[in-house]
């Protein structure tokens, strides 16, 4: 195969895998919008056909993220975006600065030391524990962490996939169901739960939820990068 | 579908802001590497929009649109889920457990704290 077919052969798939993912998120928006179900989220439901349409082709992972790469390019600059809603609510949120760093604190807290002590308690192992209690942080940074309290990194970006997809799908019915209806609280609470997953999904809902979530979603990132070596560290220590 | 020659430029100018404050972004991130350039990137364009070094009314049509579709760029590295269906079958279902009830205490731990204590305050 000359260079030229081959560059041709791969961007024909680029362009096939990139049109038909977004054919399918698009469809499957569509579906939910009319149909309103809750388990019908477009993220989870494109990611699951699309694993399974892989596995029925016996298409390697590597093979379709490497075919993907327009939608990978495209994950910062929408991130940055997420500063929008944020510039916003900024005279609100700077009203309110001290209560959402105590509250995503205690959160960025509770998430780190709930994961490890379940983890270890039940399974015994040290490097599950650490790439457990880093979940709820954006891949970049729970990874760098992960690597250097020696936890286990497949592991790790394995659980922030996980928990940033059921707070996106379960966190505004659950937040709902408790009663913790304001816009304000259910944005932090998936910010600081689901990161970016999370964030990209409530910002739908409204910009309220988008400008509290991104802030959840930075803010967390900042306490856990600074805080989990030394809880972790300290926590294994007891244990 | 026809897009006007001032939604053109917009959409020109809002790229060009997304895309200057993430270059910025990945220059802090490798200056202090406390940070991913993506959350670097979204704090600058928050402070260049409040100190309106770009035009937050020329913006906001397309990062609208952004915001609302965005969730399709999270798919792919969704999909790696694929490569680790081997620790799935080493740990069993509790990896999936711990990461689903630790996740429900967050959430409501923060929501609930928040709401009640918090959401009067402005």
């Amino acid at each position: 195969m000359t260079l030229t077919e081959l560059l041709s052969s791969h961007l024909l798939s680029s362009f096939i895998t990139v049109v038909g993912t977004i054919a399918l998120f698009q469809s499957l928006a569509v579906l939910q919008g009319k149909l309103k179900v809750i388990w019908l989220q477009p993220m989870l439901i494109c990611i699951l056909v699309i694993i399974a349409f892989l596995l029925w082709q016996d298409i390697s992972f590597e093979r379709y993220f490497s075919n993907a790469w327009l939608l990978n390019a495209l994950l910062e600059p929408a991130v940055v975006a997420l500063g929008f809603p944020l510039y916003q609510h900024l005279e609100t949120i700077t009203k309110q600065w001290k209560s959402i760093l105590f509250v995503l604190a205690l959160g960025a807290l509770l998430a780190i030391t709930s994961s490890f002590i379940i983890t270890l308690l039940l399974l015994g192992d040290y490097s599950i524990a650490v790439a457990l209690s880093l979940k709820s942080v954006t891949t970049p940074i729970a990874i760098a962490i992960a690597e250097q309290l020696e936890g286990n990194t497949a592991i790790t970006a394995f659980a922030i996939i996980l928990a940033g997809i059921f707070g996106a799908i379960v966190g505004p019915p659950w937040l709902n169901f408790i009663k913790v209806t304001s816009p304000k609280a259910q944005g932090l609470a998936i910010g600081a739960a689901s990161h970016a997953i999370g964030t990209a999904t409530v910002s739908n809902i409204s910009y309220q939820h988008a400008a509290y979530s991104s802030l959840a979603l930075i803010v967390s990132a900042v306490i856990t990068a600074i805080t989990s070596p030394f809880i972790i560290n300290f926590l294994a220590s007891l244990l | 579908m026809i897009i006007s020659h001032k939604t053109a430029l917009n959409v020109l100018y809002s790229m060009f802001a997304i895309f200057s404050c993430l270059a910025l972004g990945k220059f802090c991130s490798y200056l202090a590497p406390i940070l991913p350039s993506s959350l670097y990137g979204l704090i600058i364009f928050t402070l260049s929009l409040h100190f309106r070094f770009f035009n937050a009314d020329k913006i906001k049509g397309t990062v609208v649109w952004c915001i609302k579709h965005m969730g399709v760029c999270f798919v792919p590295p969704g999909v790696g889920i694929i490569n680790h269906f081997e620790l799935l079958q080493q740990f069993g279902i509790t990896i999936v457990v711990i990461t689903f009830a630790t996740t429900f205490i967050l959430l409501t731990a923060v929501g609930l704290h928040y709401q009640r204590y918090a959401v009067d305050e402005a």
